[in-house]
C-alpha cells in the first residue's frame, strides 16, 4: 500500500495531524450537537408559551363564535418570523379561525386529527397543541407550527465556523507536526544515510551520531557496536587475505619449483630410460657377439669330440667335454644375463594361457631325470587330485619349477627330491602351490639373506664345486613376483631344504606385476581379458582318434591344444580362450563344421580367428566361400599343417602386437631361447 | 646323398657347420653371401639349404623370397638361422617362405633332426 511506502517524516506528519484533526472535530462536534440540542428545547418552551398566550386571549372570541377577534389575534403571530401556520379548531374539530404565514389560502398540509396537549417534531416542523379553555369548559383546540428558522440558521453558521476552524487548526497541526517529527525522523534517516554510505563505500571507519537517549538511540549505539565488530573483523580478514595472497603466492613459486624439478626429474627419467633402452640393445648386441664365437667354441669342440672319440684318443675326449661344458656355462650365463635384463627393462611381458597342471609337471620330471640321476637322486612327484589347470605364463612357470628342481639335483647327493603340488585357497581366490623338497646340503640363515639376490651364490665355494650362474633363483624370483605369485624358503644347513612357490591359479594382467615400462603399461592397458591367446590352438572334431593325434602333433610345435567333440563346445570354448586358431571338422553330429564355420564367421568377436578346415569332405570352395582360411582333406599331411599355423602365428602375432610391440627389443617378452621352438634348449642350466 | 647349400657369413661357424654335416654323410656346398648363395641355389640345386638370415649384400629372407617366387627353386626347403634371437627376423624367415628356423648358436643334433625332418617329408 502506498501509505505504508511513505517516508518516515510523512507518516510521523499525517499521523500527528490527521490525531489532532480528529479529536478538535469530535470535541466541536459533540459542542455543536449539545448547543442544538439545548436551542430546540429552549424554541419548544417559547413556542408552548406563545400558545398560552394566544389560546387565553382566544378563549373570550371561541366562546361566543367572534371568528373575526380570533383572527385578529392569530393575525398577531406576524411578529414571529419562525410560526408558519396557527389553527383554532372547533371541538369537533373543524377550523374556527387559522392564520397561514406569506398566504391566505390553506395550506397543503394539516394535521390530520387533533393530538394531545404538547409539542412534537413533524417532517422538519416544530408542531404544538394547546386546549383552550374558559372557567374550566373545553371550547377548542389551538395549533402551533414553527419552521425553527432560527436553529438551522444557527446550525448553518455553526458548521460554517467549524470547518474553518478545523482547516485552520488541521494546517497549523500540519506546520507543527513537520516541525516536531524531525525529533524521530531525523537521527533514523541519519542512521539510514550511514548505513548507505558503509555499504556503498565500505567503510566500516564511519558512525552514526546518537542524538537522544531514546530507543533510537540505543538503535545506534547497536549499530556502532555492529559497525565496529565488522570493522575489527574486516580488518582481521583483510590481514588473513594479505598473508593467503603472499602463502599464494608462496606455494605458486612451490608450484612452479616442483614442476621445474619435475621436468627435471622427467627429463632425467627420459635420460634414464634412453640409457637403460642403450643398456638393453648393448647387452642384446653383447649377447649376440658372444654367441657368435661361442658358436665357434662348443662347435668346434663338439666335433672334435667326436673325432677324437672315433680316431681312439680317448684320454682327450674329457678335456674336450671341459670345454663344451665351460662354453655351454657360459651360454646360460649369457641368457640368464639376458633375462635379467629383461625383467629389469620391464620388457619381460607375460603369455597368459590355460593349461594343464599335471601334464607340465610330467614333462619336467622327464626332462630331469639326467639331472637326478648324475648325483644318484631320485625324484617323487605328488600332485594333488583337486588339482587341475591353470592360467599362468607357461615357459616362466615351467622355468620356475626348472631352476628350483635343477637346483634341487644339483646340491642333493643320493637323496630325495620331492615335488609337492596343490590347490590352495588364500582370500577367496585359488592359488597353486608349488613344494620342491631336498635332502641335501641345505641353506644357511646367513646364506638365506641374499638367496634371491643375482650373483649370490650361497658362497665361493659352492660356485666352484657346484658350477651354475648364481642367476637362477633370482629369475625365478622375478617370475614368481611378475605373476603376483610368493616364493619362500624352508632350510639349514645340512638339513636339505624346501622351496614353496605359490602363485594364483588365475593369473591376470591386472594382478599381475605391471613392470615400470610406458610401452609394457600400454599393452597391459590394451589388452583385455579375452585377449587372443597366440599359444593355444582350438581343435573341433568329434573323432577322438583325429583329436588325439592332432593334439599330440600341434603339442610338438609347442602349442597348446584344446579340444572340442562338438560344434557347440567348439563356439564355447572358441569365445572363451580366443585362441590363435581353430581346426574344424566338417562331418560332425548334430551341428556340422559349415553351421560353426558360418557362426565363427558371423560373430564379430570370433570372426578374426582363422579356421582350418580338416575334413574328408571334398568341398574347399564352400569352405573358403564361408571365410575358411584353408582347406586341409584327411588324412593330414603335417608338415603342410605346421607350416600353415606357423605362417598364422606369425601373420596374428604382428597383427596384434603390432600397435603396442617395443621394436628395439628382443620382442614379445619371451625368453632368448624359446624361438627356436623346442624345449631341448631349457636344459642348459645343469 | 642329399646335398645342402649352407648360406652363411661366419668363416668359422661356415667351416664348421659344413664339416659336420659332411661327417654327417651329407654333401655341402657352402656361399658366404645372399647373392652367391642364391646363383648356387640355382647353379646347384641342393636338397635343401641352411640360411643364415643376417647376410652381407643380400638378406636371408630375401634371398629366401627370391627362391620361392621361382618356380624351379620353389620345392627347395629352407631352414633359416637366426643368428640372434630378433623376433622380426624370424617372422621375416617366415614370411619368404622358410620351412623352418633354429637360433644360433646351432645344437648340432637339433638341426640334423630338422634337416632329417624336412629331407623325409620332401620325399
Amino acid at each position: 500500500m502506498i501509505l505504508q511506502d511513505l517516508s518516515i517524516k510523512r507518516k510521523l506528519t499525517l499521523i500527528t495531524m490527521l490525531t489532532s484533526s480528529l479529536a478538535l472535530v469530535l470535541f466541536s462536534a459533540s459542542f455543536l450537537i449539545y448547543d442544538l440540542v439545548s436551542f430546540r428545547h429552549l424554541l419548544s418552551q417559547d413556542l408552548m408559551t406563545q400558545a398560552e398566550i394566544i389560546g387565553y386571549n382566544s378563549a373570550g372570541a371561541m366562546e361566543f363564535k367572534d371568528e373575526p377577534a380570533a383572527t385578529a389575534t392569530l393575525s398577531a403571530l406576524t411578529a414571529k418570523e419562525d410560526i408558519v401556520t396557527a389553527v383554532l379548531y372547533k371541538p369537533d374539530g373543524k377550523i374556527f379561525a387559522y392564520y397561514f404565514r406569506g398566504n391566505a389560502s390553506l395550506p397543503s398540509y394539516l394535521p390530520s386529527h387533533l393530538k394531545e396537549n404538547g409539542y412534537r417534531f413533524e417532517g422538519g416542523y416544530l408542531e404544538v397543541f394547546h386546549d383552550v379553555t374558559l372557567n374550566g369548559e373545553h371550547l377548542g383546540t389551538l395549533f402551533l407550527q414553527s419552521d425553527m428558522r432560527q436553529w438551522s440558521q444557527r446550525a448553518r453558521r455553526y458548521a460554517n465556523i467549524l470547518i474553518v476552524f478545523v482547516l485552520v487548526s488541521g494546517l497549523f497541526a500540519f506546520f507543527v507536526s513537520s516541525k516536531l517529527q524531525g525529533f524521530i525522523s531525523r537521527p533514523i534517516l541519519h542512521l539510514e544515510d550511514t548505513m548507505r554510505m558503509v555499504s556503498v563505500n565500505k567503510n566500516y571507519g564511519v558512525r552514526a551520531v546518537k542524538t537522544y537517549g531514546d530507543e533510537i538511540g540505543r538503535l545506534i549505539d547497536g549499530f556502532n557496536t555492529m559497525l565496529a565488530e565488522i570493522q575489527q573483523r574486516d580488518t582481521v580478514l583483510q590481514s588473513t587475505n594479505g598473508e593467503l595472497k603472499t602463502r599464494t603466492q608462496e606455494l605458486e613459486e612451490e608450484i612452479f619449483h616442483r614442476k621445474q624439478t619435475q621436468e627435471e626429474l622427467l627429463n632425467a627419467k627420459h635420460a634414464a630410460e634412453e640409457a637403460n633402452r642403450a643398456k638393453s640393445t648393448f647387452l642384446a648386441n653383447m649377447s649376440h657377439e658372444l654367441r657368435t664365437p661361442l658358436n665357434a667354441i662348443i662347435g668346434y669342440s663338439e666335433m672334435l669330440e667326436e673325432e677324437t672319440r672315433d680316431s681312439g684318443k680317448v684320454e682327450n675326449v674329457q678335456d674336450l667335454k671341459k670345454i663344451q661344458a665351460a662354453g655351454k656355462h657360459l651360454l646360460a650365463l649369457i641368457n640368464d644375463v639376458l633375462d635379467l635384463s629383461k625383467i629389469e627393462a620391464g620388457k619381460m611381458g607375460l603369455h597368459l594361457e590355460t593349461f594343464d597342471v599335471a601334464q607340465v609337471i610330467d614333462e619336467m620330471v622327464t626332462t630331469l631325470q639326467p639331472a637326478a640321476k648324475k648325483n644318484a637322486n631320485s625324484i617323487r612327484v605328488h600332485v594333488d587330485e583337486n588339482v587341475s589347470v591353470m592360467r599362468a605364463d607357461i615357459t616362466k612357470v615351467r622355468q620356475i619349477l626348472f631352476n628350483l628342481l635343477s637346483n634341487a639335483c644339483k646340491f642333493t647327493d643320493h637323496g630325495i627330491i620331492s615335488l609337492n603340488v596343490g590347490q590352495i585357497k588364500v582370500e577367496g581366490k585359488n592359488w597353486i602351490q608349488f613344494q620342491v623338497s631336498d635332502t641335501g646340503i641345505g641353506i644357511s640363515a646367513k646364506q638365506k639373506e641374499n638367496l634371491f639376490q643375482e650373483f649370490a651364490q650361497a658362497d665361493a665355494s659352492i660356485a666352484r664345486k657346484y658350477g651354475g650362474t648364481g642367476l637362477g633363483l633370482a629369475i625365478t624370483h622375478r617370475f614368481v613376483q611378475l605373476m603376483k605369485g610368493k616364493i619362500t624358503v624352508e632350510s639349514e644347513a645340512g638339513q636339505g631344504a624346501t622351496f614353496t612357490v605359490q602363485l594364483p591359479a588365475q593369473v591376470t594382467f591386472e594382478t599381475a606385476d605391471s613392470t615400470p615400462s610406458e610401452e609394457t603399461n600400454v599393452v597391459s592397458n590394451n589388452l583385455p581379458e579375452t585377449k587372443t591367446d597366440l599359444e593355444t590352438i582350438l581343435v573341433i572334431d568329434d573323432d577322438p582318434s583325429v583329436r588325439d593325434l592332432m593334439s599330440r602333433f600341434l603339442t610338438k610345435l609347442n602349442f597348446h591344444v584344446v579340444a572340442a567333440t562338438n560344434g557347440e563346445e567348439g563356439l564355447r570354448l572358441a569365445r572363451k580362450i580366443r585362441p590363435l586358431l581353430i581346426t574344424l571338422d566338417v562331418v560332425m553330429p548334430e551341428c556340422d563344421g559349415w553351421t560353426v564355420l558360418n557362426r565363427l564367421k558371423n560373430d564379430p568377436k570370433l570372426a578374426e580367428i582363422p579356421v582350418i578346415m580338416v575334413t574328408v569332405v571334398d568341398n574347399e570352395a564352400r569352405g573358403l566361400d564361408l571365410g575358411a582360411s584353408n582347406y586341409l582333406i584327411k588324412p593330414v599331411q603335417r608338415d603342410r599343417l605346421a607350416v600353415l599355423v606357423e605362417k598364422h602365428r606369425v601373420a596374428r602375432s604382428s597383427t596384434i602386437t603390432d600397435t603396442n610391440s617395443a621394436p628395439l627389443y628382443v620382442g614379445d617378452g619371451q625368453p632368448v631361447r624359446e624361438t627356436t621352438g623346442t624345449r631341448v634348449s631349457r636344459i642348459r642350466r645343469n | 646323398m642329399p646335398k645342402i647349400l649352407l648360406v652363411e657369413d661366419n668363416e668359422m661357424n661356415r667351416d664348421m657347420l659344413s664339416r659336420r654335416l659332411q661327417r654327417k654323410g651329407y654333401s655341402v656346398v657352402t656361399a658366404e653371401d645372399g647373392e652367391k648363395g642364391l646363383s648356387l641355389a640355382r647353379s646347384e640345386m641342393p636338397d635343401l639349404i641352411l640360411m643364415d638370415i643376417s647376410l652381407p649384400v643380400m638378406g636371408g629372407w630375401e634371398v629366401t623370397r627370391h627362391l620361392k617366387a621361382d618356380d624351379a627353386t620353389r620345392h627347395i626347403p629352407i631352414i633359416a638361422l637366426t643368428a640372434h634371437a630378433w623376433v622380426t627376423d624370424r617372422e621375416k624367415a617366415i614370411e619368404a617362405g622358410c620351412d623352418d628356423y633354429d637360433t644360433k648358436p646351432v645344437e648340432f643334433v637339433r638341426l640334423s633332426e630338422k634337416i632329417e625332418n624336412l629331407l623325409t617329408v620332401k620325399k
